[in-house]
């Protein structure tokens, strides 16, 4: 009888796990009603999120120092008549209205998120493009910018090549595409390390395993590769051979000329929508700039490309050029003054407004 | 679906408790069917539908064929036959065929262009469309009656365990397992699963470790020393081992949970004296399809030519061969270097025997296996590298004897850890062939030191099995 209730008891929480992974709304439910400060709350390292990726808190080399740098607002007094629309990841979150110059609105687009915009034709209306560099080839290599950023016109979308990789395409029109959202995702596997194992109470298991990785190997576990002088870890995708992400994987030449081709249909279509200008800000990958040995030079070569017809922020010269630290060493992140470089970048050109 | 995921560790448990909370056959067979739909929707939903196309086709035909005579058998058998074919054809070929012909006009001065078809290819298409091939055949051949339950066609075809990487079964091993009611047994629940514990540990603790090792050499083949080289391609040899027949263990142990027998697709092929005894070790299950219906009707077809006909049939058997794994010329080039060696053992069969005559069981016995593995390691290269281009350079390096980096993607510590890994895990299966589980207490703890084993020495990254491409 135990036997049973036993077997019975693990097939519904099975189902459950493999539910309550797959489904959006339940990982959104879980992740926000867990305690952090609780022994059963989800691990989350204050020193960066590849110290937490990869479960190494105990070397100090990685450990966040104390950053005293803040972010100020820049000093203006000029007119205010620009509405900004920043579409960002995570390295523009947490900036507001007041970290820019010369505004009278701003809207912060969080990437795979939807706005639909109607122009003040009145104002200057500039659209910041934020992006990491390993989201580069990718994401402006697809159709996704024009189902997030929408005109609300609806005037039509033009059509932009696909450079990077062997993505599933399926044969159009023969195989019709299935709706499984409700019973597959693709980060599952992440999702149930979430739900089953992140725990406080389990972490000695993991920084265990990290020991032993980091002693016996020198090496970090899963998707955190340590930098060759061991001083800062770096996200795999960033370093490996293969990801389109990585700032050593060749590009050829012919990939940089259609991803011109992309940005240069991105920036017609927004500037005849009504943007005054269209700007693209790459932000470096940590290994672009702190290992720089063996760099594809994948930024310099798009941004200095003759026919690009977009206008460029450009951080990753000034910040190969500067003698200060770029990044947090346990972190995938850029620190306070890099971001406070970066909008001084950008308020050089929206003073111009 | 990939075996190495909590994803499948969740989805076993939930597949195989319920398999036995059900008493009716039926039943049973439904939910195997369910799960191996979703086992096989989990990477591309949309190609459950290329998959069940072929099943309804094969199912169709098969019944057919049984109750039909003359030529109408004929259409049904070769209706059959072009489904399978030309699904495999179309995903996996078409691109290979257009850009050969492309070149092949430019060469003579003329310019042809046919449309490119951009799709990935569904995961385990050669498997599964053998294994259809399979049942029809043997239906055709009278060696195998037609199978009237549609969901047990459909689950022979699509059974999750050997669903994407074979071992590929012949309907006589497996339909009457699948239609009979298989009762729960506790000794057969423990074998599986330390089948599967030791499948894991080949493909998570060894396979996925060498293949660091294997990837930076192929990555940096230039600048890597000899040695190096030299590494990256032993590392290949047991890096595909562990990760092919690990997955095997893994499909053969959870299948024998559920008091299933799949057959065995590995015999130590590292240990054979020979490439042609290689070839009855490795990937079983492909060997034996070809050789059933490949090779033997080819060599009967052309039996008046003496040796020739063997000739003949082991090259074009290893051509097919090579390039059932891959359309790429180096997969032919793979094919074609065992189809040579074959022949080659075929004809100098007499005087090899008179040569190890002369010497110590054991000296023969070491020659016979050091040359066969140093033969199959080389012919790995153009098995693993990106095109024939890679591959040649690869193998210059190789014999270059030159200097250059000796970094293999792993500090010296990991070095000798690899290389101790290998040596355990041939000589466990070597020595242990069978399984260690005697008594409950002796399963518990073997469990739980894989366990422990794999959780602190594995390599968990998604790193799919090699065969899945397939």
């Amino acid at each position: 009888m135990l036997k049973k209730i036993v077997r019975d008891f693990c097939i519904v929480f099975g189902l459950v796990a493999l539910y309550a992974s797959t489904s959006r709304n339940a990982m959104q439910y879980l992740s926000d009603k867990r305690d952090r400060n609780a022994w059963w709350g989800t691990y989350q390292c204050p020193h960066g999120d590849l110290i937490s990726m990869s479960y190494l808190d105990f070397i100090g080399s990685f450990l966040l120092p104390e950053d005293k740098t803040r972010i100020h607002p820049p000093p203006y007094n000029g007119r205010r008549k620009t509405v900004l629309f920043l579409q960002g990841d995570s390295y523009s979150w947490h900036m507001n209205d007041t970290d820019f110059c010369g505004l009278v609105d701003y809207k912060h687009i969080p990437r795979r998120t939807k706005l639909n915009y109607q122009l003040d034709t009145t104002r200057t209306n500039i659209l910041l493009l934020e992006i990491a560099e390993r989201e580069v080839r990718n994401y402006l290599s697809t159709q996704s910018i024009f189902e997030e950023i929408i005109d609300s016109a609806n005037s039509p979308k033009p059509t932009i090549s696909k450079v990077v990789g062997q993505h599933p395409v399926y044969m159009a029109g023969a195989i019709p595409a299935l709706t499984t959202d409700l019973l597959f995702n693709p980060y599952i596997n992440q999702n149930l390390q979430f739900n089953l194992f992140n725990y406080q109470f389990i972490m000695p298991i993991f920084q265990s395993k990290a020991a032993l990785n980091y002693y016996a190997f020198s090496r970090a576990s899963g998707d955190v590769v340590i930098s060759d002088d061991k001083n800062y870890l770096f996200l795999k995708e960033t370093v490996s051979y293969t990801d389109a992400g990585s700032s050593y994987i060749p590009i050829p030449d012919a990939e940089i000329e259609k991803l011109t081709v992309n940005l240069n249909i991105i920036y017609e279509y927004y500037i005849k929508s009504g943007f005054t200008e269209v700007y693209l800000a790459i932000i470096p990958n940590s290994a672009t700039i702190v290992q720089p040995k063996g760099y594809n030079n994948f930024i310099p070569r798009l941004q200095q490309a003759v026919s690009l017809k977009m206008k460029v922020i450009d951080s990753y010269s000034f910040f190969k050029s500067a003698d200060h630290e770029y990044c947090y060493h346990g972190d995938s992140h850029w620190n306070y003054w890099a971001k406070q470089n970066w909008l001084a970048l950008v308020n050089k050109e929206l003073v111009k407004y | 679906m990939v075996f190495n995921t909590l994803q499948f560790l969740v989805f076993f448990m939930v597949v195989t408790l319920w398999f036995f909370r059900l008493q009716n056959q039926r039943a049973r067979a439904a939910l195997l069917l369910i799960a191996s739909c979703y086992f096989y929707m989990a990477r591309i939903p949309e190609y459950i539908l290329v998959l069940g196309g072929i099943i309804v086709v094969d199912y169709i035909a098969g019944i057919q064929i049984e109750k039909s005579e003359g030529s109408t058998r004929k259409f049904w058998f070769f209706l059959s036959l072009l489904v399978n074919i030309g699904t495999l054809a179309t995903f996996k070929y078409y691109n290979f065929f257009i850009d050969n012909i492309q070149t092949t006009f430019h060469f003579f001065g003329r310019h042809v262009s046919f449309p490119a078809l951009k799709m990935a290819l569904p995961i385990g298409l050669s498997f599964h469309t053998f294994q259809a091939m399979s049942y029809t055949i043997e239906v055709y051949r009278k060696n195998q009656k037609a199978e009237h339950s549609f969901l047990n066609y459909a689950l022979y075809v699509m059974f999750y365990p050997q669903l994407v990487a074979g071992p590929i079964e012949r309907p006589q091993n497996i339909l009457h397992q699948l239609r009979d009611y298989r009762p729960y047994n506790w000794d057969n629940v423990k074998a599986g699963l330390a089948r599967m514990a030791w499948g894991f540990f080949k493909k998570v603790v060894v396979a996925d470790r060498l293949a660091m090792a294997v990837d930076r050499t192929y990555l940096h083949t230039s600048e890597s020393s000899s040695l190096s080289i030299f590494i990256g391609a032993l590392f290949y040899s047991f890096q595909i081992y562990c990760d092919f027949s690990g997955y095997c263990d893994i499909a053969i142990g959870a299948a024998k949970v559920m008091n299933i027998n799949l057959m065995e697709n590995f015999d130590q092929p590292y240990w054979s004296k020979n490439v042609t005894t290689f070839w009855r070790k490795w990937h079983i299950s492909l060997s034996g399809w070809f050789y059933d219906y490949l090779f033997n009707p080819l060599v009967l077809a052309l039996r008046n030519n003496g040796k020739t006909a063997i000739l003949i049939g082991l090259l074009f058997t290893f051509f097919i061969s090579g390039f059932w794994h891959g359309a790429g010329w180096r997969f032919v080039v793979f094919g074609l270097l065992h189809g040579l060696a074959l022949v080659f053992e075929y004809f100098t069969r007499k005087s090899r025997q008179k040569l190890f005559k002369g010497m110590p069981p054991t000296l023969s016995a070491i020659t016979g296996i050091s040359a066969t593995f140093a033969f199959t390691m080389l012919a790995w290269v153009f098995f693993r590298a990106e095109n024939m281009h890679n591959a040649l350079e690869y193998l210059k390096a190789l014999f270059a004897f030159r200097g250059g980096s000796h970094y293999v993607g792993m500090n010296r510590v990991e070095l000798v850890f690899s290389f101790a890994l290998i040596v355990i895990t041939v000589g466990r299966e070597k020595y242990k062939p069978s399984n260690l589980i005697i008594n409950d207490t002796l399963f518990y703890t073997y469990m739980l030191t894989m366990f422990a084993i794999c959780y602190y020495f594995g390599v968990f990254i998604e790193n799919q099995f090699i065969y899945f491409q397939f």
